[in-house]
């Protein structure tokens, strides 16, 4: 028996010493191990798998990533979000918000040899109008009347109401060739041809999607050879991938792993405000949140900067309005700083001295699982008991969205997150915050209904003249923000691991990864 | 033999038809409405029901998998309702990589679990023996997740020998079927030599030695041979569920296998292709077991057909 043991102790000491040996000097690992740089590949290493090919019906970040390297659209977003002109010279909206015309960019082609024009724009358009079971469709293109060319290289789109997200969707919505439309559209999810700086080559389901420069592309400037994207889930692999060379960009990095990267010059990390805001949803019609004191007692009982520490690792701005700061019209509000006596004094006047006891729901993800933790601990400050109920996804969802009327829902507290393009400001306040908005019929969790506050959405929405919609959503952010419909947590800031040979590779706020002018220094 | 195979896949029809209903139904009667994932967070009512209409939610159960099994019987396996893809098309790539990540993993567990196994039955409380059984509880105490990270950080990161992850080339097989196989062949290597210890006590075993047999062909021609039943088992389970591809390998290595494309597609609630894995990986259930059946005869020609 005792040899049995000196045996088990010897081989664990192997196994330890093995490991140690594999652990220790983190960053000596030869960094230029596996590095394609002569035959100038780059490949983007990404958390999930992209879904889908198929512009006109995407709605997850990292397949308009891959897309954007092989697709363009008449506009675009700039790095910071916001709405540019890319295949379209020009563009003028009419005072009433009917109206786009375009001027479109000439002598440019399809990575098929079709010709980009009025026409082809046409075709696009059409496709997504007529198509009911494209996603773009339901989002401001069934608003669309009439297509009218006006000019080989001008057209003019006329929409039935005004829908002040409509530069957006423009944006979004990327031009295929149009033979590929006519003649091949079951390929359109597998594979694209647009007008991008990237051609599609290949896409290996879960393991790979390959691109290649497009050497007749419209506009000038030297880029890599081949773009490879690859979905690495583990966040463990992606930084191994970042460190060996076998990737040149990963996205996201983790922030739990930024410290082995220290010191390391061979890889550069960027940080990026995004457009994701992290709240508590609070059904305003339920009691006792109908009170707005309860409700501006709870955030006045979190201390943000605590929240991104602890939950975000550290990465993240607080929300100071009710939609993040990168969103187009955003007006920072007067936060509500940590004050444990204000929101007992709060609490009090509302008539819970005592507290109360009440419930979040969350998913089962484990940033959500420590994020209701940190929110249960702060309110505990105020004598208010939260429990905690996690449910998976789908379950969830029927849970919030199976509740036909205000009064049958049994939502109090919601821990979720939203995230809308950064020139999109309908997106990140209608849903979420309009009367017409609330369950089921969309996001509106909180249950919020002020009429006044309608009214000015509204408002906003049909008209195309940009200041006066910049006044109306200052009034909408301030109102809201006052009202405290959500307890306001935080912004994430996206963090970008680079290869420090990479240039021209940028992340915007919305986590798309632009590469049209990727390559090696 | 060939009529007995033949009989065997023959029975599978009826079974597989069970299986197809109870999973159908299974699949629907989770919680949660995949017209809403498909049509995003910021769908209103009217979106969701249109997509649910578009993709023919809203039909009554029954009539979803008479439709399902017709398109089947057709070739069709469906389309994605995530990715808007035909469902053998998500398979085709993940399919042959999940085999032969199997086919190694399997391979080597076995030869090596049954080396160890015999060796440590062989040699019996010496030193080979403990040795063995170290390296097999380590096997099954590492946890796979852990253990793919250490082989990526030592032989990607440190030595650069093999790639991180992906599915490219017989480099990017080997330490995903390390790790998979490990607990695999530790269990193996257990049950080889419980097995075999078990038989070595057997009468005939006695009665071969007494005879003069030569110890060698007491234990490879006797002893081991009739040990094999339960290794045999224990293996044909192992390698069905490793068909169904690994989540924990596939995530940490990024492998394109079938696990992560089932759990993936359980949350989004994609049920033509959560229906087609399983009845796929029934079908593959169902061969391992007969090839299990068949291998019982060989290894004991007592055990017929019937």
């Amino acid at each position: 028996m005792r040899k049995a043991n000196l045996w088990k102790m010897l081989f664990f000491a192997l196994v330890c010493s093995v490991l140690l040996v594999g652990c220790s000097d983190e960053n000596g690992g030869d960094s230029e191990k596996g590095q394609k740089g002569s035959d100038k590949e780059i490949v983007i290493a990404v958390n999930e798998n992209f879904i889908s090919m198929d512009p006109h019906n995407t709605g997850d970040t990292n397949s308009n990533s891959v897309q954007s390297a092989m697709l363009e659209g008449l506009l675009g977003f700039d790095s910071d979000g916001q709405i540019t002109t890319v295949l379209a010279e020009d563009y003028s909206v009419s005072e009433n918000a009917l109206e786009y015309t375009f001027k479109l960019n000439q002598g440019i082609k399809f990575h098929d040899g079709e010709e980009f024009n009025a026409e082809a724009v046409k075709v696009n358009i059409e496709r997504i109008m007529k198509d009911e079971s494209l996603r773009l469709n339901s989002r401001g293109f069934n608003l669309i009347t009439s297509v009218d060319i006006l000019g080989d290289y001008e057209i003019k789109v006329t929409l039935k109401t005004p829908y002040s997200a409509m530069l957006t969707r423009f944006s979004v919505a990327k031009m295929l060739s149009p033979k590929l439309i006519k003649e091949n559209s079951d390929d359109i999810p597998k594979s694209p041809v647009g007008t991008g700086p990237f051609k599609f080559v290949e896409w290996v389901q879960g393991d790979h999607l390959t691109v290649e420069r497009y050497d007749d592309y419209w506009k000038k400037g030297e880029r890599v050879k081949k773009i490879t994207y690859k979905p690495v889930p583990e966040n463990g692999s992606r930084i191994a991938m970042l460190k060996t060379g076998e990737a040149s960009v990963i996205y996201p990095l983790p922030a739990q792993n930024l410290q082995e990267l220290e010191g390391n010059k061979d890889i550069i990390v960027s940080k990026i405000p995004s457009t994701i805001a992290r709240y508590v949803s609070i059904n305003t019609m339920k009691e006792p949140f109908d009170d707005v004191r309860i409700r501006q007692a709870f955030n006045y009982a979190v201390d943000k900067n605590a929240y991104i520490k602890v939950v975000n690792s550290g990465f993240g701005l607080p929300l100071d309005s009710v939609i993040p700061s990168k969103t187009l019209y955003y007006v920072k509000q007067d936060v509500y700083e940590q004050n444990i006596e204000k929101a007992k004094e709060l609490l009090k006047e509302a008539g819970f001295e005592n507290g109360f006891t009440a419930e979040i729901w969350g998913n089962t993800n484990s940033d959500t699982m420590k994020g209701m933790q940190f929110i249960q601990q702060q309110l505990k400050e105020i004598g208010v008991t939260v429990e905690i109920k996690s449910m998976e996804e789908g379950t969830l969802s029927d849970e919030i969205f199976g509740a036909q009327t205000p009064e049958e829902a049994k939502l109090q507290m919601w821990y979720v997150s939203w995230s809308s393009y950064a020139s999109d400001v309908t997106n990140a306040t209608k849903p979420l915050f309009h009367s017409e908005s609330i369950p089921p019929n969309s996001a509106n969790t909180a249950y919020y209904k002020n009429t006044e506050v309608d009214s000015w959405m509204n408002e906003a929405n049909s008209t195309g003249d940009a200041t006066k919609q910049a006044e109306l959503y200052e009034k909408i952010q301030s109102t809201i923000y006052k009202d405290a419909p959500w307890i306001f947590l935080g912004v994430d800031e996206l963090l970008v691991g680079t290869r420090s040979d990479i240039e021209g590779i940028y992340v915007d706020p919305t986590g798309g990864i632009n590469v049209s002018d990727a390559n090696f220094k | 033999m060939f009529q007995y195979i033949l009989k065997r896949i023959i029975e599978m029809i009826p079974l597989l038809l069970v299986v197809s209903i109870l999973t159908f139904l299974f699949i629907h009667m989770i919680p949660g409405d995949p017209a809403r994932l498909v049509a995003g967070k910021d769908a209103t009512l009217e979106d969701v029901n249109r997509v649910s209409i578009e993709l023919g939610l809203d039909q009554p159960i029954w009539k979803q998998y008479v439709t399902f099994m017709g398109n089947l019987f057709k070739g069709d396996l469906g389309t994605s309702l995530k990715t808007g893809l035909p469902v053998s098309n998500m398979f085709a790539d993940r399919f042959m990589p999940s085999i032969y990540l199997t086919l190694l993993s399997m391979g080597w567990a076995l030869v090596i679990g049954l080396i160890i196994g015999t060796l440590s039955a062989v040699f019996k409380n010496k030193w080979p023996d403990h040795l063995g059984m170290v390296t097999a509880v380590s096997g099954i105490s590492l946890p796979g997740f852990w253990l793919g990270l250490i082989l990526i950080q030592i032989f990607s990161v440190q030595l650069g020998w093999f790639p991180t992850g992906g599915a490219e080339g017989w480099k990017s097989y080997v330490l995903p079927s390390i790790t998979l196989g490990a607990g695999i062949m530790s269990m193996l290597a257990r049950f080889t030599r419980s097995s075999l210890l078990e038989t070595l006590k057997a009468d005939f075993i006695r009665t071969g030695r007494a005879k003069g047999l030569k110890e060698s062909s007491v234990l490879t021609k006797h002893a081991l041979r009739n040990s094999l039943i339960p290794v045999v088992t224990i293996a044909g389970l192992q390698f069905g569920f490793l068909l169904g591809g690994s989540v924990v390998v596939e995530t940490v290595f990024s492998f394109p296998g079938m696990g992560r494309l089932l759990i993936d597609s359980i949350a989004f609630r994609d049920y033509p292709v959560i229906q087609s894995a399983l009845l796929l990986f029934s079908i593959e259930f169902i061969l391992v077991n007969l090839i299990v059946d068949i291998l019982y005869s060989t290894l004991n020609p007592k055990i017929q057909y019937e």
